[in-house]
């Protein structure tokens, strides 16, 4: 899988003027303005503060995107920021509201359990064969309620397929800060049938929870019980998934990702991520590798966090179905060989108009979801410091 | 006429069953297949392998129970005990399974004495004869209903029909699993169902030594 080669000096495409990158930041300030300052949200003065740090926060990013060119460093400092900030507002809301960040089995029964989008391929087939949600939460609260919940994952993974995991997903930002702190990875030999994890996950997951009738992943598997909530431990069991979940969280959120500076729970263990991957094939946006200008240097391949190109891959001029979308292997291109692209119009068709479209999409999802995230941790760290 | 209408009974009750028997042995079934050779024949082949264990292992405890009086209900120790073995036994076969499949390389590869993958000659029925035995007395739902009803009947005899008809009855839900002999068999689904079988070994496993040594789970 990895290749030794030395890393030339990027060559980036020249930045765009400052008006016009301007008027295209425009809408997705309008956007910004429209979600989080929109009816219903807090109103006191922290809260607004953190309304304005949000919406600046996102629309400089956009308009550096727009400016340089690039797209991977900036959607890094958000996905970075979604991912450290989610447990921040998480947990203060859950211990505010319970006084733990233990669910008690009282809350389950009766059915209080937020609802986060990872069990949704679990759910599908205790659904149709029996017409029951396995899972203990309420359908149609708005406070992190399974219809909403679902409705807004079937939508924007219609348009975005798996660039769900990198604008929308708030847990894979922490592994993905980890992966960025070391300069070089110190393992690089990684054997590629591992990418096949998330997927032996995802079938085993399913299979169990339909025999189990409850999420099985969210019971026995989920490292991110380890920054979010918890079955609360009252025997010997408990205690193993308790350890289960903080170990799996040490090993593939933050040793791996420091050790091979790739994001190795979404590579080798989401089952939510395999299951993205399924929707690649609808979506309308996929990363084209332009056969005439690759070398191939490999460069692009050792870009991406998530294993999704291979040597036969790039010989087809196409990634892995579980592509990300993050544009790391479109920035890491010195001969811009490696493409935004949509389905359907000629392979290196305007590339750029291509980019734009995903990422008005992608953004404009990223300010709804991350956004919302952002906003919630800052106003919470406000709240602690003032 | 009576006895017609308990066999009835029994067929319907396995038919209505049928989701919960697929549920339940859907963690074992399923990677199991999915590293068979493609085709519909040896899937065919092993399901009715499976089935016939299955079957078997029905019959088994029921006569058992009979003779001891405790098909109605179990005694709870004895009940726990079994169950916990049967746990262990599966994850067992299943690890010995997923490591057999290690050297599969899609269509025709050489297995191990348990898997019925490879050669025509080296071929096996004692990797899902072993999962439809233990399936087929790991107590599922359906299973525990059946057995209760089939204990009101008047002798060993016909408790083994009704359990036989209740079979007959789950088995017709097996039968689109012959459609996985369909999906073309590579590296990549041969992988991931290796490493499906030892993810849920290790959770049959974990759950049955927490039954064995007495401990209960998820809490309660």
């Amino acid at each position: 899988m990895a290749t030794n080669i030395q890393l030339p000096r990027l060559t980036r495409p020249e930045p765009r003027g400052i008006g016009w990158s301007l008027l295209l930041t425009l809408p997705i300030f309008i956007w910004s303005l429209l979600m989080l300052f929109r009816p219903g949200m807090d109103t006191d003065l922290k809260s607004r503060i953190a309304a304005t740090i949000t919406t600046i926060f996102m629309t400089v990013l956009f308009f550096m995107m727009m400016r340089t060119g690039s797209t991977y460093r900036w959607r890094r400092i958000f996905f970075v920021s979604v991912g450290v900030l989610f447990p921040v507002g998480f947990i203060y809301n859950i211990v505010l509201a319970r006084g733990t960040m233990g669910i008690p089995l009282e809350e389950m029964i009766a059915g209080r359990t937020p609802f986060c989008f990872m069990p949704i391929p679990m759910l599908i087939l205790p659904a149709a064969l029996t017409k029951t949600l396995i899972f203990p939460g309420t359908i149609a609260s708005t406070n992190h309620g399974i219809a909403p919940m679902v409705g807004m994952w079937l939508a924007l993974t219609l348009v975005l397929g798996k660039g769900w995991c990198s604008y929308a997903c708030f847990f894979g930002g922490i592994e993905e800060g980890v992966a960025a702190i070391p300069a070089r990875a110190r393992i690089r030999k990684l054997d590629p049938r591992w990418r096949y994890g998330p997927w032996a996950v995802l079938l085993a997951m399913v299979l169990l929870s339909l025999a189990l009738f409850e999420p099985a992943y969210c019971m026995w598997l989920c490292p991110f019980k380890a920054v979010s909530e918890y079955v609360t431990a009252r025997n010997t069991i408990g205690l193993v998934q308790n350890g289960i979940f903080v170990l799996l969280f040490a090993g593939l959120v933050i040793a791996l990702p420091f050790l091979t500076k790739k994001r190795t729970q979404c590579s080798f263990f989401c089952p939510f991520g395999a299951f993205q991957s399924i929707f690649n094939k609808i979506s309308a946006f996929e990363i084209k590798i332009d056969k005439g200008r690759c070398k191939p240097c490999l460069l692009c391949q050792n870009a991406c966090p998530n294993l999704s190109l291979s040597k036969e891959s790039i010989a087809r001029g196409e990634t892995l179905m579980s592509c990300m979308k993050c544009g790391a292997c479109v920035d890491a291109c010195p001969r811009q060989a490696v493409v935004w692209h949509i389905k359907g119009t000629e392979a290196a068709c305007k590339p750029e108009r291509a980019r734009l479209m995903f990422l008005y999409a992608a953004w404009a999802m990223a300010v709804m979801f991350g956004g919302t995230i952002i906003y919630g941790g800052v106003a919470t760290i406000l709240h602690f410091i003032a | 006429m009576a006895v017609s209408v308990h066999f009835g009974e029994a067929l319907a009750l396995g038919l209505a069953s049928g989701p919960a028997c697929i549920a339940a042995c859907g963690p074992v079934v399923v990677p199991s297949l999915l590293t068979e050779r493609a085709g519909l024949r040896p899937h065919a082949r092993y399901l009715s392998v499976f089935l016939g264990a299955r079957l078997a292992g029905y019959l088994l405890f029921a006569a058992v129970a009979w003779e001891i009086g405790a098909l109605v209900s179990l005694p709870p120790g004895p009940r726990v005990l079994l169950m916990g073995a049967v746990n262990v036994l599966l994850a067992g076969v299943l690890i010995w399974y997923a490591w057999s499949a290690r050297s599969l390389c899609g269509s025709s590869c050489v297995g191990s004495q348990l898997v019925n993958i490879g050669e025509k000659k080296n071929r096996r029925a004692a990797g899902p004869a072993a999962l439809g035995l233990l399936t087929g007395l790991s107590l599922c739902p359906p299973f525990v209903a059946a057995g209760v009803r089939a204990a009101e009947l008047g002798s060993v005899a016909q408790a083994l029909l009704f359990f036989f008809f209740f079979f007959i009855g789950t088995s017709v839900w097996f039968m689109p699993f012959i459609s996985f002999g369909c999906i073309a068999r590579n590296e990549a689904v041969i992988t991931v169902a290796r490493m499906a079988m030892a993810l849920i070994a290790l959770y049959y496993i974990s759950l049955g030594i927490a039954m064995l040594i007495g401990r209960k789970a998820y809490g309660y």
